[in-house]
């Protein structure tokens, strides 16, 4: 993922198999957004998610993790099980184990997870609640330091579509995916 | 491995400055176990605070007042505008209320009218009886920007930052905070031999000042509004 061209088009990578309870194999898939692209929308998926460009709407991904890299650009509340934060990010994130906030990040925004890491130099405004989310289809916390997130527009999907082995990350429902 | 190096330098031993801080250890003997405890800090993000607040079960909002305001232009600065601008950079939720403020030595860094237009804004969103942390310079000059504070233990603060005093310190003693901040009085102070007096305040309960603040905040919730800014139309 780390070599890749930016021309190159957004697809998943394979990641080591993991074995699923009752013995069936299933192959983890991590997906990056390229520095190039911007996604106006929602992101859904089931697999691990990097984000190098632009993404406005929402990001949900309970069950895997998100990174923002230190080119991403977040204009949105993003739920994962794992959030780490090296770029810039205007939104609520709420994370069913862990946040990072790398000293290169720049947050807006409310922090919600059993534990909660921020480098030293990291630039945050909001509010850290290191409380655990009850469930999966809690809200997140009130947006206290953001604009409320611009509304979503035109189609585009991002990845493969979901398989059998459950990969793939959606933009939805109606996201618009644009290269610069 | 640094015990293997051989090579430590003084400076590495030595620990960082800090001081005995009696309002930090008030503020935190108040929060009582396991309370959802609201802790307003206008200092920066510090990791080694944030995960002390959060171990006593404290919700801790950021501001970093500091380096938000020193980026705003001039113009957003000017008095009259300092309402608007703390609206933005510190957007209260409705309900939104706070138990303890730590503003460190942010308030040297600010005008008289810009600690006052914050005060205003945020006396309102601080609980009766919540406790304040203020650190004031008593010398003639100080540094560049803010000192980074580290909460050490319940009664301990180390600091660090830049030292080289640069810029003319206000010199806030108990009447000019009893007169910025006419919603609480002070409780005790403290002066460091690092020059800096300490002050404990706590929130007066519900003043008149303060009830007219509380129901501006309730109808601004109400209209979508900013009683604050109505309250100069």
């Amino acid at each position: 993922m780390w070599n890749k061209r930016e021309d190159e088009p957004v697809r998943p990578t394979a990641a080591p198999a993991a074995a699923a309870p009752g013995g069936v194999t299933v192959r983890r898939e991590t997906a990056a957004i390229g520095p190039s692209i911007s996604i106006v929308g929602d992101v859904t998926g089931e697999e691990d998610l990097t984000i190098l460009g632009k993404v406005q709407g929402k990001v949900e991904l309970p069950q895997h993790s998100v990174t923002v890299g230190e080119s991403g650009r977040v204009d949105a509340d993003i739920r994962a099980k794992i959030v780490s934060v090296a770029g810039e990010v205007h939104g609520n994130l709420l994370a069913g184990e862990q946040i990072l906030i790398r000293k290169t990040a720049t947050m807006l925004g409310n922090l919600t997870a059993p534990r909660v890491g921020l480098e030293d130099g990291c630039r945050f405004r909001g509010t850290v609640d290191m409380e655990t989310p009850p469930e999966k289809n809690r809200p997140a916390a009130p947006a206290t330091a953001r604009a409320p997130v611009p509304s979503t527009k035109p189609a585009g999907t991002v990845g493969p579509p979901t398989d059998s082995t459950g990969g793939g990350v959606t933009a939805k429902p109606e996201g618009s995916l644009t290269r610069p | 491995m640094r015990w293997f190096s051989g090579s430590r330098s003084t400076a590495e031993v030595a620990p960082p400055p800090g001081h005995r801080s009696p309002a930090l250890k008030a503020i935190l003997d108040d929060i009582p176990p396991g309370s959802r405890h609201a802790v307003l800090d206008l200092g920066p993000p510090l990791a080694g605070n944030i995960k002390m607040l959060s171990a006593l079960s404290c919700r801790v909002r950021i501001a970093d007042l500091h380096r938000s305001l020193s980026a705003e232009p001039a113009e957003s600065r000017r008095p009259e505008a300092m309402g608007a601008l703390f609206e933005r950079l510190l957007p209260l939720a409705p309900g939104e209320r706070f138990d303890a403020l730590l503003a460190w030595d942010t308030f040297d860094y600010m005008r008289p009218d810009q600690v006052s237009s914050l005060m205003v804004w945020l006396t309102p969103a601080c609980r009766e009886d919540s406790l304040a942390l203020v650190l004031a310079s008593t010398r003639p000059q100080i540094p560049a920007r803010p000192l980074h504070y580290r909460i050490v233990d319940r009664e301990s603060l180390a600091y660090d930052g830049p030292s080289e005093p640069v810029r003319p310190c206000p010199r806030y003693g108990p009447h000019d905070l009893a007169r910025l901040m006419p919603g609480f009085s002070v409780q005790r102070s403290l002066l460091l031999r690092s020059g800096f007096q300490e002050f404990l305040l706590a929130r007066r309960a519900d003043t008149g000042a303060a009830r007219g603040q509380e129901a501006g905040v309730a109808a601004s919730a109400a209209t979508g509004r900013s009683w604050f800014r109505r309250g100069r139309l």
